[in-house]
Protein backbone atom coordinates (compact mmCIF):
# COMPACT_ATOMS: atom_id res chain seq x y z
CA UNK A 1 0.00 0.00 0.00
CA UNK A 2 2.60 2.16 0.51
CA UNK A 3 4.02 1.47 -2.84
CA UNK A 4 0.94 3.07 -4.24
CA UNK A 5 0.90 5.67 -2.13
CA UNK A 6 3.79 6.93 -3.29
CA UNK A 7 3.23 6.61 -6.98
CA UNK A 8 0.65 8.62 -6.62
CA UNK A 9 2.51 11.61 -4.55
CA UNK A 10 5.26 10.87 -7.62
CA UNK A 11 2.39 11.51 -10.04
CA UNK A 12 1.80 14.90 -8.49
CA UNK A 13 2.92 18.15 -10.38
CA UNK A 14 6.21 19.04 -10.30
CA UNK A 15 6.15 21.82 -8.16
CA UNK A 16 4.01 20.39 -5.50
CA UNK A 17 5.68 17.12 -5.78
CA UNK A 18 8.90 19.21 -4.63
CA UNK A 19 7.47 20.84 -1.86
CA UNK A 20 5.82 18.35 0.28
CA UNK A 21 6.21 14.50 -1.02
CA UNK A 22 8.58 13.77 1.35
CA UNK A 23 6.16 14.68 3.70
CA UNK A 24 3.02 13.36 2.78
CA UNK A 25 4.89 9.59 2.86
CA UNK A 26 6.12 10.50 6.35
CA UNK A 27 2.57 10.97 7.56
CA UNK A 28 1.85 7.86 5.79
CA UNK A 29 4.21 6.55 7.60
CA UNK A 30 3.36 8.00 10.90
CA UNK A 31 -0.74 7.57 9.99
CA UNK A 32 -1.05 4.58 7.98
CA UNK A 33 -1.78 2.19 11.04
CA UNK A 34 -4.29 4.84 13.06
CA UNK A 35 -5.79 6.82 9.80
CA UNK A 36 -5.93 3.34 7.48
CA UNK A 37 -3.97 3.45 4.70
CA UNK A 38 -6.72 2.51 2.04
CA UNK A 39 -8.30 6.50 3.35
CA UNK A 40 -4.50 7.84 2.79
CA UNK A 41 -4.45 6.25 -0.66
CA UNK A 42 -8.12 7.38 -1.17
CA UNK A 43 -6.93 11.15 -0.17
CA UNK A 44 -4.04 11.16 -2.46
CA UNK A 45 -5.78 9.49 -5.06
CA UNK A 46 -8.35 12.84 -5.12
CA UNK A 47 -5.28 15.18 -4.51
CA UNK A 48 -3.57 14.22 -7.69
CA UNK A 49 -6.90 14.49 -9.30
CA UNK A 50 -7.07 18.20 -7.89
CA UNK A 51 -3.70 19.43 -8.03
CA UNK A 52 -3.87 18.55 -12.20
CA UNK A 53 -7.48 19.35 -13.18
CA UNK A 54 -7.74 22.38 -10.85
CA UNK A 55 -4.52 23.89 -9.59
CA UNK A 56 -2.52 23.09 -12.70
CA UNK A 57 -4.69 24.78 -15.03
CA UNK A 58 -4.79 21.90 -17.45
CA UNK A 59 -8.22 21.71 -17.56
CA UNK A 60 -8.29 25.36 -19.34
CA UNK A 61 -5.69 23.54 -22.08
CA UNK A 62 -8.68 20.76 -22.20
CA UNK A 63 -11.25 23.27 -22.16
CA UNK A 64 -9.62 25.35 -25.22
CA UNK A 65 -9.52 21.88 -27.03
CA UNK A 66 -12.78 20.56 -26.63
CA UNK A 67 -13.52 24.17 -27.89
CA UNK A 68 -11.47 24.22 -31.01
CA UNK A 69 -13.01 20.37 -32.15
CA UNK A 70 -16.91 21.93 -31.23
CA UNK A 71 -16.20 24.86 -33.33
CA UNK A 72 -14.57 22.78 -36.13
CA UNK A 73 -17.31 20.59 -35.99
CA UNK A 74 -20.22 23.06 -35.89
CA UNK A 75 -18.22 25.49 -38.91
CA UNK A 76 -17.89 22.54 -40.90
CA UNK A 77 -21.87 21.24 -40.65
CA UNK A 78 -22.92 24.93 -41.25
CA UNK A 79 -20.48 24.91 -44.08
CA UNK A 80 -21.58 21.35 -45.40
CA UNK A 81 -25.46 22.02 -44.95
CA UNK A 82 -25.32 25.93 -46.72
CA UNK A 83 -23.31 23.75 -49.49
CA UNK A 84 -26.68 21.77 -49.65
CA UNK A 85 -29.05 24.85 -49.20
CA UNK A 86 -27.60 26.38 -51.75
CA UNK A 87 -26.59 24.49 -54.50
CA UNK A 88 -27.84 21.36 -54.10
CA UNK A 89 -28.72 21.10 -57.33
CA UNK A 90 -26.19 22.44 -59.20
CA UNK A 91 -23.81 20.20 -57.30
CA UNK A 92 -25.32 17.55 -58.87
CA UNK A 93 -25.32 18.27 -62.22
CA UNK A 94 -21.75 19.19 -61.05
CA UNK A 95 -20.80 16.06 -59.51
CA UNK A 96 -16.51 17.30 -60.14
CA UNK A 97 -17.30 20.24 -58.74
CA UNK A 98 -18.99 18.47 -55.22
CA UNK A 99 -15.96 16.32 -55.33
CA UNK A 100 -13.80 19.46 -55.13
CA UNK A 101 -15.90 20.80 -52.49
CA UNK A 102 -15.95 17.54 -49.80
CA UNK A 103 -11.97 17.42 -50.78
CA UNK A 104 -11.52 21.29 -49.49
CA UNK A 105 -13.25 20.35 -46.65
CA UNK A 106 -11.08 17.53 -45.84
CA UNK A 107 -8.29 19.99 -46.03
CA UNK A 108 -9.97 22.62 -43.99
CA UNK A 109 -10.42 20.02 -41.39
CA UNK A 110 -6.91 18.41 -41.60
CA UNK A 111 -5.33 22.01 -41.52
CA UNK A 112 -7.17 23.17 -39.04
CA UNK A 113 -6.75 19.92 -36.62
CA UNK A 114 -3.03 20.10 -37.18
CA UNK A 115 -2.64 24.03 -35.77
CA UNK A 116 -4.70 22.77 -32.59
CA UNK A 117 -2.41 19.52 -32.26
CA UNK A 118 0.71 22.11 -32.90
CA UNK A 119 -0.37 24.69 -30.14
CA UNK A 120 -1.41 22.15 -28.19
CA UNK A 121 1.96 20.50 -28.54
CA UNK A 122 3.57 24.07 -27.74
CA UNK A 123 1.87 24.53 -25.13
CA UNK A 124 2.96 21.59 -23.55
CA UNK A 125 6.76 22.02 -24.54
CA UNK A 126 6.51 25.55 -23.15
CA UNK A 127 5.37 23.99 -20.06
CA UNK A 128 8.43 21.62 -19.59
CA UNK A 129 10.79 24.47 -20.64
CA UNK A 130 9.59 26.80 -17.83
CA UNK A 131 9.19 23.90 -15.54
CA UNK A 132 13.48 23.04 -16.00
CA UNK A 133 14.04 26.93 -15.91
CA UNK A 134 12.93 26.79 -12.66
CA UNK A 135 14.38 23.62 -11.24
CA UNK A 136 17.64 25.77 -12.74
CA UNK A 137 16.40 28.89 -11.35
CA UNK A 138 13.87 28.82 -8.65
CA UNK A 139 11.88 31.85 -8.59
CA UNK A 140 12.61 33.84 -11.79
CA UNK A 141 10.14 32.35 -13.48
CA UNK A 142 6.36 31.37 -12.51
CA UNK A 143 3.70 29.04 -14.10
CA UNK A 144 0.69 30.60 -12.19
CA UNK B 1 1.56 41.76 0.82
CA UNK B 2 -2.13 42.78 0.99
CA UNK B 3 -3.07 43.72 4.48
CA UNK B 4 -6.55 44.36 4.24
CA UNK B 5 -8.19 40.89 5.68
CA UNK B 6 -11.49 41.26 3.81
CA UNK B 7 -11.15 39.85 0.24
CA UNK B 8 -10.11 36.30 2.12
CA UNK B 9 -13.68 35.93 4.29
CA UNK B 10 -14.71 33.82 4.84
CA UNK B 11 -12.35 31.46 5.18
CA UNK B 12 -12.85 27.73 3.93
CA UNK B 13 -13.44 25.19 6.68
CA UNK B 14 -10.03 23.41 5.95
CA UNK B 15 -8.50 27.16 5.99
CA UNK B 16 -10.02 28.03 9.31
CA UNK B 17 -9.04 25.08 10.94
CA UNK B 18 -5.58 25.20 9.81
CA UNK B 19 -4.92 28.54 10.95
CA UNK B 20 -6.75 28.04 14.64
CA UNK B 21 -4.16 25.15 15.16
CA UNK B 22 -1.77 27.36 14.03
CA UNK B 23 -2.87 30.20 16.42
CA UNK B 24 -0.99 28.96 19.49
CA UNK B 25 1.97 27.16 18.24
CA UNK B 26 4.23 25.87 15.41
CA UNK B 27 3.67 22.59 14.45
CA UNK B 28 4.63 20.14 11.20
CA UNK B 29 1.63 18.63 9.01
CA UNK B 30 0.82 15.48 10.86
CA UNK B 31 0.24 17.64 14.29
CA UNK B 32 -1.93 20.32 11.77
CA UNK B 33 -4.19 17.18 11.12
CA UNK B 34 -4.10 15.36 14.61
CA UNK B 35 -5.00 19.10 16.31
CA UNK B 36 -7.63 19.78 13.66
CA UNK B 37 -9.23 16.39 14.10
CA UNK B 38 -9.04 16.85 18.17
CA UNK B 39 -10.61 20.49 17.30
CA UNK B 40 -13.49 19.05 15.74
CA UNK B 41 -14.13 16.17 17.64
CA UNK B 42 -12.42 13.69 14.92
CA UNK B 43 -15.77 15.13 12.53
CA UNK B 44 -13.36 16.35 10.18
CA UNK B 45 -10.04 14.86 9.21
CA UNK B 46 -7.98 16.46 6.44
CA UNK B 47 -6.04 13.99 5.02
CA UNK B 48 -2.30 15.32 3.44
CA UNK B 49 -2.96 15.93 0.22
CA UNK B 50 -6.38 18.29 0.87
CA UNK B 51 -3.66 20.02 4.34
CA UNK B 52 -0.73 20.69 2.01
CA UNK B 53 -3.15 21.84 -0.82
CA UNK B 54 -4.85 24.18 1.84
CA UNK B 55 -1.31 24.74 3.22
CA UNK B 56 0.01 25.84 0.01
CA UNK B 57 -2.37 28.69 -0.42
CA UNK B 58 -2.09 29.81 2.73
CA UNK B 59 1.46 30.36 2.28
CA UNK B 60 0.99 31.91 -1.24
CA UNK B 61 -1.07 34.19 0.39
CA UNK B 62 1.01 34.99 3.19
CA UNK B 63 -1.01 33.74 6.10
CA UNK B 64 1.39 30.74 6.94
CA UNK B 65 5.04 30.96 6.81
CA UNK B 66 7.60 27.57 7.01
CA UNK B 67 8.91 27.93 10.66
CA UNK B 68 12.88 26.88 9.93
CA UNK B 69 13.50 25.57 13.82
CA UNK B 70 13.60 22.23 14.37
CA UNK B 71 14.87 20.10 17.23
CA UNK B 72 18.10 17.69 16.80
CA UNK B 73 15.68 14.59 16.94
CA UNK B 74 13.36 15.53 14.51
CA UNK B 75 13.00 13.65 11.39
CA UNK B 76 14.22 15.29 8.54
CA UNK B 77 11.38 15.60 6.02
CA UNK B 78 9.35 17.03 9.22
CA UNK B 79 8.32 20.81 8.28
CA UNK B 80 7.30 23.20 10.95
CA UNK B 81 4.79 26.15 9.78
CA UNK B 82 3.42 29.14 12.20
CA UNK B 83 1.10 31.36 11.51
CA UNK B 84 2.25 34.92 10.47
CA UNK B 85 0.81 38.22 12.08
CA UNK B 86 -1.33 38.85 8.26
CA UNK B 87 -3.06 35.40 8.92
CA UNK B 88 -3.28 36.16 12.57
CA UNK B 89 -5.25 39.37 11.47
CA UNK B 90 -7.92 37.08 8.89
CA UNK B 91 -8.21 34.71 11.33
CA UNK B 92 -9.49 37.50 13.96
CA UNK B 93 -11.40 38.69 11.08
CA UNK B 94 -13.15 35.38 10.56
CA UNK B 95 -13.56 34.87 14.43
CA UNK B 96 -15.62 38.00 14.47
CA UNK B 97 -17.75 37.01 11.34
CA UNK B 98 -18.56 33.74 12.68
CA UNK B 99 -19.07 35.26 15.92
CA UNK B 100 -22.17 37.84 14.42
CA UNK B 101 -23.03 34.44 12.65
CA UNK B 102 -23.61 33.01 15.68
CA UNK B 103 -25.55 35.55 17.52
CA UNK B 104 -27.86 36.07 14.49
CA UNK B 105 -28.72 32.48 14.52
CA UNK B 106 -29.42 32.72 18.64
CA UNK B 107 -31.68 34.96 17.71
CA UNK B 108 -33.56 33.54 15.09
CA UNK B 109 -33.75 30.23 17.07
CA UNK B 110 -34.58 31.36 20.12
CA UNK B 111 -37.61 33.30 18.39
CA UNK B 112 -41.40 32.31 17.88
CA UNK B 113 -41.72 29.13 16.26
CA UNK B 114 -42.88 29.18 12.38
CA UNK B 115 -46.49 28.58 12.59
CA UNK B 116 -47.76 25.83 10.25
CA UNK B 117 -50.02 26.65 7.22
Amino acid sequence: MRTLYKYLVRLHPPAFRREFAAEMLWIFDEAAESEGALSLCFDGFVSLARQWVLRSGSWKLAVAGMGACVQITAGGLIFLLLGQARGGAELQTHHASGVALSGLMRLIVWLVGAIVLMVIGASLWVRSFIARRMERAPGRYSLT
Amino acid sequence: MNEDPDPFLPLSPAALHILLCLAGDARHGYGIMQEVARQSDGRYKPGPGTLYDNLRKLMSQGMVEEDRRRSGDDDPRRRYYRLTSFGRRVLAADVERLKSVVREANLRLRGPHPRRA
